[in-house]
């Protein structure tokens, strides 16, 4: 017995050994100071944002787009006189070290500011400190779920009212009445679908079934089955990676779109549309705030998405359903209400916050809607058409986010 | 003579710990004491592992199901029902692990048949799992997203906020459940559990009940981890899915394997041992840091397998040390353990 307990322990020990790397806790940080020297007192912006863990792509997207804004400004003199420190730090996907890291920005550092956050769960983890326990501003950049109404908290990213009050009547006519609803069983798909499912039924749509499954569920042939039997015409998918890739090939496998039907995602932007090969998504329709394509219409897009290619070559794009134009709307807000303020303090500067406006931004104008904290912003379907977007309806003017 | 040592080596690094965390605050921001805050809770979670695992040699990779499951139920009182008072939420948090633990303890070790290690070890991990699982998809308690902003711990009209008021709470919690783990171990429950670990089979036809015993420190150990959630949640703000899982059992597993099994002092140096340097390594090297780590555990763990702690007090020794050092001179008991160990 001794010699068996002291065996299992050793090996259990040597087994074990190399999750340790895997599993620490904690993160990086980084600090990007002002160009010059002269001024004493710069102002600080923390972004806390997933660098590292499974959606890092998103967050090293957030974290480039500030780094470019931030260097924008200070080259113009700053804001207010006073040049941007930028303190970024790691949410590494995991509640829990976002927590203790958010904390260095608000208790260490002291920054006038953070922006950040890209999934709900991490929202939620952070908010309170920064906000109650902080006493600091908060803007959360991604599309979500909507219902964030905390104040201090502003959303510059798309709602569920945004992204389907002008996208289902399209699919309506652009693929037919009878809607699948199949979901990730989290927040987000419940929230947004209960909103579609209004839509839907008001625009003379019905929905065929809505399901939930497993986050890491990569099985679908039921599911694509059913589809299929019942004579689905528009799938409204909310299921998320890894399980969206499998479940669009399936779909695609089983004859979905030769026999008409309409694939759509609302967060499918050109970072996601690689995960299958082209074929496999053809005609997927997706209703966001931006894609590359509007470059093509769009004056200021081009010129903001031409300087990013140009500083960050290589895999990270900036695309809408990574966050990463919620973070450039949510930065110029925010100097267009620094600017307005005269301060950095934040109740004068969510008071100019709450109304203040953009005139360029990536997909065009932006403003904040009175006493909603959440943003106007023009809206675009798009269509993928061999590997890449099509736009095929644009909103007329700004899109209201009908929150709070 | 070199056992009184030992037992002298580990009291002096209790002290000395005791009193490093005692004046800390007086020299650090307040940032940094709201880290070393959570760095005492999370010792008191890997205090409880150190208790089941290094002491009666039950294999639970489960700890984080009590640490979670406190969490929620206190963020629970909080939302729902207005409870924040410390006299009300704290008591909940223990019994609640008690309770939880007891009921796992029931199910993985009072049988018909002893469990086996595997059994206990795989039957706590798939428990942990469960939970992070059902909390992920139940709507009350907030599915993946947890639930946040939970307003702040009171005692009577006081608010007893992240800082001072909750770093010395924190530490008068940890050095009171140290004091009493001390005490159980070094009782003669202590022994007959070091008995049950290093021979099970002679321990029942001495005639204990083995399984009992086992079971009673089960749920102690869970009582602890649940007081460790409970503070933990009032000390975030806000509890999630990862408080219940797997990820968060293991990392309780390696901060007490680094620290050093079986002394309950390690398990708190390993847990301010990895926190520390992987607070520097990231500030250091933000991109390389967590493979930082990681070689220095698995260095630590190939080459020092009894942990940090084997420094202080050789493998061999801490049994005899810790468990019969109330008993008179070590002479009669040298051997046995020597061959046991």
């Amino acid at each position: 017995m001794s010699e068996t307990s002291h065996v299992t322990r050793r090996r259990f020990l040597q087994s074990t050994a190399w999750m340790s790397g895997a599993i620490a806790p904690g993160a990086g940080s980084w600090v990007v100071p002002p160009a010059w020297g002269q001024s004493g007192n710069p102002i600080k912006v923390g972004i806390a944002t997933d660098l590292t863990g499974a959606i890092g792509y998103a967050g090293n997207a957030n974290a480039n787009i500030a780094k470019l804004l931030t260097k924008e400004i200070n080259a113009k003199g700053g804001v207010i006189g006073r040049p941007i420190e930028l303190l970024i730090e790691d949410t590494a996907s995991n509640e829990s070290t976002a927590v203790a890291n958010v904390r260095k920005l608000i208790q260490r550092d002291k920054v006038d500011v953070v922006f950040g956050g890209i999934t709900s769960s991490m929202r939620n983890a952070i908010k309170d400190v920064i906000v109650t326990r902080g006493k600091t501003l908060y803007i959360y950049p991604q599309l979500y779920e909507g219902k964030e109404c905390t104040p201090y908290i502003f959303c510059t990213g798309p709602t569920p009212a945004q992204q389907c009050d002008e996208f289902i009547p399209w699919l309506i006519k652009n693929g037919g009445k009878r809607f699948a609803l199949p979901s990730a069983n989290y927040v987000w798909p419940h929230v947004l679908n209960q909103y579609a499912r209004k839509v839907i039924e008001s625009s003379g749509g019905e929905v065929i079934f809505e399901e939930y499954y497993p986050l890491d569920q990569v099985e679908y042939s039921a599911t694509v089955n059913k589809i299929m039997t019942n004579k689905v015409d528009v799938v409204f998918n909310t299921v998320i990676p890894p399980g969206v890739g499998p479940f669009f090939k399936q779909l695609y496998e089983a004859g979905f779109q030769k026999r008409g039907g309409r694939l759509s995602c609302v967060y499918y932007d050109e970072n996601t549309l690689n995960i299958n090969a082209p074929h496999e998504i053809e005609g997927l329709a997706s209703c966001l705030d931006y894609f590359k394509v509007v470059t093509k219409e769009d004056a200021p897009s081009g010129r903001i998405q031409a300087e990013y290619d140009k500083q960050f070559p290589g895999n990270i794009a900036f695309a809408a359903g990574s966050a990463a134009t919620g973070m450039y709307r949510g930065l110029k807000l925010w100097e267009a209400a620094v600017n307005e303020a005269k301060s950095v303090n934040r109740d004068p500067v969510a008071k100019a916050l709450d109304h203040a406006k953009i005139s360029e931004g990536p997909g065009g104008p932006a403003e904040m809607v009175p006493g909603k904290r959440h943003c106007k912003m023009r809206m675009y379907t798009a269509v993928a058409k061999g590997g890449t977007y099509e736009l095929v309806a644009r909103s007329k003017g700004l899109v209201d986010p009908k929150e709070c | 003579m070199l056992k009184a040592s030992a037992a002298t080596r580990v009291a002096v690094l209790e002290l000395a710990l005791l009193v490093v965390f005692a004046v800390l605050p007086a020299a650090l921001q307040e940032f940094r004491v709201v880290f070393v805050t959570r760095v005492m809770i999370l010792a008191l979670l890997a205090l409880s592992f150190d208790l089941v695992w290094g002491f009666a040699g039950i294999m639970s990779f489960g700890q984080a199901l009590f640490f979670g499951a406190a969490g929620y139920t206190v963020a629970l009182l909080a939302r729902d029902a207005g409870i924040t008072s410390i006299f009300v939420v704290l008591p909940a948090a223990l019994g609640v692990g008690l309770v939880l633990a007891f009921v796992v303890a029931a199910f993985l070790l009072l049988g018909r048949h002893p469990p086996s290690l595997t059994f206990v070890a795989l039957g706590t991990l798939t428990g942990s799992y469960a939970a992070d699982r059902l909390a992920r998809g139940w709507y009350y308690l907030g599915g993946q997203n947890g639930i946040p902003s939970i307003p702040p711990m009171t005692a009577g009209p006081l608010q007893i906020t992240e800082g001072l008021a909750y770093y010395y709470l924190a530490l008068a919690v940890l050095v009171a459940t140290y004091a009493a783990c001390r005490f159980l171990v070094r009782s003669q429950l202590g022994l007959a559990l070091a008995g049950v670990r290093i021979n099970e089979a002679r321990m029942a036809f001495f005639g204990y009940r083995v399984q009992s015993l086992k079971a009673i420190v089960f749920s102690v150990a869970g009582a602890i981890g649940g007081l460790a959630g409970g503070l933990y949640a009032f000390h975030e703000g806000f509890v999630w899915p990862n408080m219940l899982g797997v990820i968060l059992s293991t990392q309780i597993v390696l901060y007490a394997l680094f620290g050093g099994v079986g002394t309950l002092i390690g398990a708190v140096v390993g847990v301010v041992a990895i926190e520390i340097v992987s607070f520097v390594l990231a500030d250091a090297y933000p991109t390389i840091w967590p493979i930082i780590l990681g070689l220095l555990l698995l260095l630590v763990i190939l080459f020092r397998p009894g942990g940090l702690i084997s420094v202080l007090v050789p493998r061999r020794e801490r049994i005899a040390v810790l468990g019969l050092a109330r008993l008179g001179p070590p002479s009669a008991q040298a051997e046995a353990v020597d061959g046991a160990a």
